[in-house]
């Protein structure tokens, strides 16, 4: 099948730009142009893949976890491809971030492509807008761990060693703070939005259904992160470690309330 | 200095003491680590916990508030300003919302009226809402399904009394309610039949017709037989609807349809009846006729005026954020970005 061949070039091309990243960094070589190359050939084949499964279907990437799974890594990779692209000082975090895409991307190639049922509470506009700030927020997150990941590993002589050419901690943790920001934004706009399209859907704006409540939480956790930022002198590493915490428990949200839940918002399709 | 200012002036500054203790930023932290435990403690039990939220949003409501009066840095910073207004008008709305709110049941079958009775309520202790003026008829509907059984789109015709008396006409569905008097009325996936009688009691007085609404349709499919009481006789009677065949077809595209045929078993006590629309029995106290079958939807109705309310104060918030970001950010570019002094200027 086309749209299979499709995926799988792209998840090919991923890999090479996520080893290119990883082998860069170890063997301190600057493939750097060669890694944008495949990204951006990655997105290209996941894109078609992605259109061609939707022209198939009649309908997009939101119901199964094969069609969550596959519009995260397509929605992650162009965010952390756009930084990659805007920022050249911070291209060698791709070695962290491209890790935790490889597991999504395995995850994905273990799931089941089955086609799942479009309900009609999913006809709308607010799905789009729900999902598109869910994906800017998710991505802006992915960009801030990378940075803060650095940071971490630069507390050890190796990552201290591997890492030297990026700017020094304080400037990295400013950019991880910047990306925090936006991506709380985002939550933000993603609860508004799907706030409303719960009313509209099953007459009530929140109900507290797992993926809600999740939603929430990590929301209460990004505001925690940006508020003792602002607030206390943390130092890079403890500010670090708390957009792992959230960059944890939102990826727990988006991708293991599923497992507890038999639709994205449990119930209500 | 007088001797009275004295005591005045001290008193001044334990409660100026007590504001900036309220106000205090850590104390923001800690209420967000405790909402955060309130929510999950809220999620994981099985019994209402509403003080896990209550206690964290009432300490935030007064921690906000002792913020906004005590510190300097929203007068200096009015998108900051804004921000924690909007978030403290969220909490105030949401305990409001949450004791003037109503959320309900309803079933209604078709052709009849809707006159203020819910099969099901729960409301905060101050809804004084006028549910009892709200008036609307469901006119039929139509749900399809695709192959496997599985819902489609509903569409419901609905008429409905307007605030100026006159009928109005609607088709409501899915992501389309029926709002009257601030109420909003959903269609639900809860569907089925209804076989409707006239019940003329035997001394003379007018006939009453009525439906018994059988259990959801497919949802019970082999279930569609139920109890219920003949009006102001006391009969118990027992229902039952058979059709053969299925009506909706799982191998294909089909929709929601009342059988083509079908007959209607009745039992009162030991004697037991098969009607078809028309036929009736004379039973102890009057008579029955089965009029035919028809079909109910269920509704569900929720009422909380603050909705419109909290939606501004939340994108209000979001504006006003995305404002003190912007601000913050702006002067200098993301690949140049210095870090901050401790003013945070770069």
């Amino acid at each position: 099948m086309l749209e299979a061949q499709q995926l799988w070039a792209a998840v090919l091309a991923y890999v090479l730009a996520g080893s290119g990243a990883i082998f860069g960094v170890v063997l301190r070589r600057n493939w750097q142009r060669l890694i944008l190359g495949l990204m951006v050939l990655g997105l290209a084949c996941h894109t078609a893949s992605i259109v061609v499964r939707w022209d198939r279907l009649g309908h997009g990437p939101f119901i199964t976890m094969f069609e969550i799974l596959s519009s995260n890594v397509w929605s992650l990779m162009l965010a952390f491809t756009i930084a990659y692209w805007r920022l050249p000082a911070i291209r060698p975090s791709a070695a962290v971030v491209m890790p935790i895409l490889f597991l999504m991307m395995g995850w994905l190639l273990m799931t089941s492509p089955k086609a799942g049922h479009f309900p009609p509470t999913y006809h709308t506009t607010w799905l789009f807008i729900h999902i598109g700030f869910g994906k800017v927020f998710l991505g802006a997150v992915l960009v801030a761990v990378g940075l803060s990941g650095v940071v971490l590993m630069r507390a050890t002589v190796w990552g201290r060693d591997r890492f030297q050419r990026l700017p020094a901690d304080g400037r990295l943790d400013e950019l991880a703070y910047r990306c925090m920001a936006l991506g709380f934004i985002f939550e933000t706009l993603m609860l508004i939005a799907g706030a409303i399209w719960a009313q509209d859907a099953w007459g009530r704006y929140w109900a507290w259904d797992p993926l809600e409540t999740w939603a929430f939480v990590t929301w209460l956790t990004l505001a925690f992160a940006l508020h003792a930022r602002a607030t206390s002198r943390l130092s890079p590493q403890a500010a670090s470690w708390l957009v792992v915490a959230v960059f944890v428990i939102a990826f727990l949200t988006f991708f293991g309330v599923p497992f507890v839940s038999t639709s994205p918002h449990k119930g209500a399709v | 200095m007088s001797a009275a200012s004295t005591p005045s002036r001290a008193l001044r500054g334990r409660l100026w003491r007590l504001l900036s203790r309220l106000a205090s930023l850590k104390l923001t932290l800690a209420i967000l680590v405790l909402l955060a435990v309130g929510v999950v403690a809220a999620y994981l039990s099985d019994t209402r916990t509403v003080w896990a939220l209550v206690l964290p949003l009432t300490l935030c409501a007064i921690n906000l508030m002792a913020a906004i009066a005590s510190n300097g840095i929203f007068r200096r910073q009015l998108p900051l300003l804004v921000f924690h207004l909007c978030l403290l008008a969220l909490i105030v709305l949401v305990a409001l919302g949450r004791m003037t709110y109503l959320k309900g049941q309803l079933e209604l079958t078709d052709g009849t009226w809707f006159e203020g009775q819910l099969s099901a309520v729960e409301a905060g202790p101050w809804h004084f809402g006028r549910l009892d003026q709200v008036r609307f008829a469901s006119d039929g509907f139509r749900i399809d399904y695709d192959p496997g059984m599985r819902r489609g789109p509903t569409r419901n015709a609905v008429r409905f009394l307007d605030a100026s008396g006159a009928v109005g006409q609607a088709v409501i569905g899915d992501q389309t309610p029926l709002t009257l008097c601030g109420y909003r009325f959903y269609t639900s996936h809860n569907k089925g039949f209804a076989p409707t009688f006239a019940w003329t009691p035997a001394g003379g007085a007018g006939s009453v017709t009525g439906s018994v609404h059988l259990p959801a349709y497919p949802l019970h499919e082999y279930r569609q037989a139920r109890n219920w009481r003949l009006p102001e006789s006391g009969i118990e009677a027992w229902t039952m609807l058979q059709f053969d065949g299925a009506l909706i077809d799982p191998e294909r595209a089909d929709e929601f349809k009342l059988p083509a045929e079908h007959v209607l078993v009745l039992r009162v006590g030991d004697r037991r009846w098969t009607l078809q629309p028309g036929q009736y029995v004379v039973l102890p106290g009057g008579r029955l006729t089965y009029q035919g079958l028809r079909a109910w939807m269920g509704y569900t109705v929720f009422y909380d005026w603050t909705i419109p309310w909290l939606l501004a104060a939340a994108v209000s918030a979001t504006v006003a954020l995305g404002w003190h970001f912007w601000r913050k950010f702006a002067s200098q570019p993301w690949d140049g970005v210095e870090v901050p002094d401790g003013d945070g200027n770069a």
